[in-house]
């Protein structure tokens, strides 16, 4: 773009032109300077403070981090349960939705019938889903246990227990492997050139070798972005445990975001609840940087200059 | 051309500010009819009900006019707090969460000026409820509606049982020896039925317990936490004893089972004994009004009062209302017994009166349940313990309990730990408490 100055246009010009855009976006402008950039200033202000909202704010440095860090048991209960969800959800429901898209990429009668029928769960609220949930998990009268009940296998405690109560959220989060990400996929399987395929066959390869050597490499870009994004949505994981179990049994379900909710909003303890949220953003940033830097060895753009 | 832009980019920037403002002033309109409108916070449940004493406030007086908002119950304290923050909060709001959990925050106006001139009288109150709106010794709101909490027992599942209806359990050590009188199990072991389980039901069990063998949780000064008590710890001694009995997989299998409404373990009769509150006949009589039980005093240890607990209903009047004296005139019409009385008769909830004098009066105590509620609530203690921390000191204590259920830990380990981690955060609250008393001051 620097290249392109038009002679004609002076200094006061393009002055007037800058008020004129900045004018049009005023609008835009106010509402992120008020409702976006002021409130995260004073969050992380507030995250140097003892502060409950309805008293004044006590400066402490950097004590609520130092807190959290070293004396919080349950700031790293819920570090390990958040990134246990994370870690497991996340590849399983990216698997999911791939596997799903192939699937329906290669009906040749009704797929648009698959599409919107594997589509339907997601477009049900969060709150909806957690309650149909915890009948379907219901240890005695549940659906998924009187199936395994069927084939011989009591069935786990599910929720109650606390060991089976993180992935039964996970099983529960696969519900969705059928939405907006899956059409994502689907959308990004359309794009891979047939050539590209007809080659493999002339090489004599066979689906596997399609899939691993054509499709990946071509969706790849999109793979990396919902990696990435599921991964940071993971992180925020609030609604499951705050409906179903509170975070119990045992604190197995006690999420950062659910642990933060109880600082601000049950004991109105905003200046930690504020360090609280700081620090997600801090390891979301780092999390996402690693993922760009990994992404670069496995991510092919079709404008990348390597072969 | 660059004149007509910058008439309309003026002219959407303009639009901006005057709806901000638009939305700002909307909020705040009095109506010119020359009398005062006090705005009135309650919260909702499942139904959209005015308070009738709002309305009926406009029989005894007309200089004030009350204009009642429900708000729905998640929402209300976030609404309440942004709303004093935000220096518009409504004169008076209704609130159950502790009065001192927003005293101590300064979020309300102290009564005790007005009490004094209109020689207001407390002792119409159930002593426990008027001790709730009491913080650092004054006081800081009035107490409306109550719950009070008894055994709830199966009348027919005794009989079934071989035992007189007519006896109730008085001790904890019956009512731990008929469990096993009404255990069911099916072929593979799963319980169907139980006597009395110390996790079912909305309150914490083992801190009634603990407050009969006289635990008092917190030192006189309000500066020591007492939980790693030998009173706390024989309550829960008691819930250890009783999963080591049933094991605790089975009693959660058998918990997660149960539901709301007609699934509700006592009314389906899967459970034969049950500590419930007040409102819960009026839940018995809508889906199952042939269950035949009965209501007694909560069992105690022998030699040891009863106790139980009830959290008050209160009204009060935010820091920074604009008209407190209305406002006070208003709570003090909605207390008295005439009042509390035409709105238990008036409303489809179950209320309990916080005016004694309401409560036992024939027109509310009709029936004989009525009756043991109300003498339950000589007994009943505040769950508002540790005003500063309210919400981690029962975190705490739930957290305790769940590590002993799950053999993690004994009663004392538990206990100490949850009083070491209540006492870090008190320690931290009294503190910022101490900064924001002598940093007032100086402003």
């Amino acid at each position: 773009m620097k290249g392109i100055k038009t002679p004609w246009m002076n200094t006061h010009r393009r002055k007037q032109e800058a008020a004129l855009g900045f004018l049009f976006a005023s609008p835009w402008l106010v509402g992120f300077l008020v409702f976006g950039l002021y409130p995260m200033v004073m969050s992380f202000y507030f995250s140097l403070c003892r502060y409950d909202v309805l008293r004044i704010p006590q400066f402490v440095g950097f004590a609520n981090y130092h807190t959290l860090l070293a004396r919080d048991p349950y700031f790293w209960t819920a570090v390990e349960n958040t990134l246990y969800y994370a870690f497991v959800r996340t590849p399983l429901c990216i698997t999911g939705s791939l596997w799903l898209a192939v699937l329906i990429n290669q009906a040749t009668r009704g797929a648009r019938a698959y599409r919107t029928v594997f589509f339907l769960p997601s477009i049900i609220s969060g709150v909806v889903v957690s309650v149909l949930w915890l009948w379907l998990l219901n240890p005695q009268y549940g659906l998924i246990n009187s199936a395994l009940q069927m084939i011989g296998i009591t069935g786990p405690l599910w929720l109650q227990s606390p060991e089976w109560s993180k992935p039964s959220l996970v099983l529960m989060s696969l519900w969705s492997i059928g939405g907006g990400r899956m059409i994502v996929f689907l959308a990004a399987l359309q794009t891979v050139p047939h050539h590209l395929y007809e080659v493999v066959d002339l090489d004599g390869g066979g689906a596997w070798q399609k899939f691993r050597h054509v499709t990946l490499p071509i969706i790849s870009p999109v793979l990396f972005l919902w990696i990435v994004l599921e991964v940071i949505f993971s992180l925020q994981v609030f609604t499951e445990s705050y409906v179903m179990t509170k975070g119990g049994p045992l604190n197995s379900t006690l999420f950062y975001n659910l642990y933060l909710y109880y600082k601000a909003f049950d004991d109105f303890d905003m200046g930690y609840a504020s360090a609280l949220a700081w620090l997600l953003l801090l390891f979301s940033v780092v999390v996402t940087a690693v993922q760009f830097r990994v992404g670069k060895r496995w991510v092919y753009y079709e404008t990348d200059s390597r072969p | 051309m660059n004149k007509l832009l910058t008439r309309i980019a003026i002219g959407v920037a303009g639009a901006a500010v005057i709806l901000l403002l638009a939305f700002d002033a909307g909020g705040r309109r009095q109506p010119d009819d020359g009398r005062i409108h006090i705005r009135y916070w309650t919260i909702i449940g499942m139904k959209e009900i005015i308070p009738y004493f709002a309305q009926s406030f406009g029989n005894v007086q007309n200089r004030v006019v009350v204009e009642t908002t429900p708000i729905p119950w998640q929402e209300h304290e976030k609404k309440i707090l942004t709303s004093i923050v935000s220096g518009n909060p409504p004169d008076v709001v209704n609130q159950i969460t502790p009065v001192a959990k927003w005293a101590s925050r300064l979020a309300l106006v102290p009564l005790d000026d007005y009490i004094r001139r209109d020689h207001f009288d407390s002792t119409m109150f159930f002593r426990s409820l008027w001790d709730e709106m009491r913080y650092r010794g004054r006081i800081y709101g009035v107490p409306v509606y109550s719950g009070s909490y008894a055994l709830f027992y199966n009348r027919a599942l005794f009989r079934e049982a071989g035992l007189d209806p007519d006896r109730p359990p008085q001790t904890w050590d019956e009512v731990f020896a008929l469990n096993e009188r009404f255990v069911k199990r099916d072929a593979r072991g799963q319980m169907l039925r139980m006597g009395f389980i110390p996790t079912y039901g909305n309150i914490q069990m083992f801190m009634l317990m603990a407050w009969q063998q006289g635990a008092t949780f917190l030192s006189d000064d309000g500066t020591q936490i007492h939980v790693a008590d030998s009173s706390v710890a024989r309550a829960l001694q008691w819930v250890q004893r009783f999963y080591a009995e049933y094991d605790q997989r089975d009693v959660a299998a058998f918990l997660g089972g149960l539901g709301f409404a007609d699934q509700h373990g006592f009314i389906a009769g899967k459970i034969a004994m049950m500590i419930l509150d007040s409102s819960f006949p009026d839940q018995i009589r809508a889906y199952k009004p042939t269950l035949d039980y009965g209501v007694a005093m909560v069992p105690t240890f022998p030699g040891h009062p009863t106790a139980s607990v009830s959290g008050s209903w209160w009204l009060g009047i935010p820091r920074g209302a604009k008209h407190p004296e209305e406002a006070w005139q208003f709570i003090k019409h909605a207390v008295t017994k005439e009042s509390q009385l035409l709105e238990i008769e008036k409303t489809e909830e179950s209320l309990f009166p916080a005016n004694r004098f309401a409560a036992e009066d024939p027109r509310f105590m009709n029936t004989p349940a009525r009756e043991v509620f109300v003498r339950m609530m000589e007994y009943s203690h505040s769950p508002s313990i540790v005003p500063l921390v309210h919400d981690v000191f029962w975190r705490e204590i739930v957290g305790a309990q769940e590590r002993v259920i799950h053999k993690l830990q004994s009663p004392d380990a538990a206990l100490r730990q949850a009083e070491n981690q209540i006492q870090a955060m008190l320690d931290e609250a009294r503190d910022y408490d101490l900064y924001v008393h002598t940093h007032a001051e100086e402003r």
